[in-house]
């Protein structure tokens, strides 16, 4: 971890790349029977919860700059769980939940 | 026209007198000119500059005041548990911008295969209230400038769900086109 960066676990729902603070996480576990499957246990930080992906990619250091807020037009539209940020660099996008 | 024929007359060898009369013609020519755009303006309200696009062979507008820009689509990163409206998330050189499907917007309710591809198409970013937003457009035309008074209701027999979306109609190029309001298409 660099001064000031955010490092996060960064896993795939099958639809976005989701980025989660890696000093949040407890455990990941793959869930037996299903092929790609992964469960993604919090609450190191917070309240316990459980994310379940596709797969589990790698852990990337993201700098204050590349941290943007999310669109207000993308906040109104999207209906449970919101991310609190959007990660921006040059070759991906990652919501921050 | 009028001002072209008063130079040729001034310029072959008249008397100073009558060059003087000429020039005070010419004046007051161009002030009835200047006058009478200005009356013809007030009559027909300030221009307006549109941006004229396209989904299919159906024509759409908004006005250029809101247009920020318009861009080649980049790779789009989809977002889960959006609304179906929503493409997902773009790098706009170095910005997030959230990509909206305008015609999914424009047929609420009904069911609709997202785009297969955003290859030859254009994003239109429009601005407004502290949105900002792009669209996803088959083809943009062109700016557009006409008086405000060629604004015309949106028509009565258009679905009110679909209507509150428009600001009204305008004739662009012998079609009629919608002339999007950007607050209702960025406000779900």
């Amino acid at each position: 971890m660099t001064t000031g960066s955010v490092d996060l676990l960064v896993v795939d729902d099958g639809a976005v790349l989701r980025g989660y603070d890696c000093r949040d996480v407890v455990r990941v576990e793959e869930v037996a029977g299903e092929p790609g499957g992964y469960l993604v246990r919090l609450g190191r930080l917070g309240s316990p919860r459980e994310v379940a992906c596709r797969e589990v990619l790698r852990s990337v250091a993201l700098s204050p700059r590349e941290i943007r807020p999310v669109p207000e037009v993308l906040r109104e539209r999207i209906t449970g769980e919101k991310p609190w940020a959007v990660g921006l660099t040059g070759r991906e996008i990652y919501l921050l939940y | 026209m009028i001002g072209e024929v008063i130079g040729m007359v001034s310029t072959s060898g008249i008397s100073p007198l009558d060059e003087a009369r000429e020039e005070s013609l010419r004046e007051a020519s161009i002030e009835a000119e200047a006058s009478g755009r200005e009356k013809s303006q007030e009559e027909s309200g300030p221009a307006r500059s549109l941006l004229v696009f396209f989904l299919g062979a159906e024509g759409f507008a908004v006005d250029l005041a809101h247009a920020r820009k318009v861009l080649r689509p980049s790779r789009i990163a989809r977002v889960s548990g959006a609304s179906p409206e929503v493409l997902g998330l773009m790098n706009c050189q170095g910005e997030v911008l959230c990509v909206l499907d305008l015609r999914r917007i424009l047929s609420p309710g009904r069911e609709m295969a997202p785009p297969a591809a955003t290859e030859g198409k254009f994003i239109v970013v429009i601005q407004h209230g502290g949105k900002e937003a792009g669209f996803l457009v088959d083809a943009v035309r062109d700016v557009t400038e006409l008086p405000a008074s060629s604004v015309h209701p949106v028509l009565d027999s258009i679905d009110p769900s679909r209507a509150r979306l428009f600001e009204g109609t305008v004739e662009c190029g012998g079609q009629f086109v919608g002339l999007l309001s950007p607050s209702a298409c960025l406000n779900p």
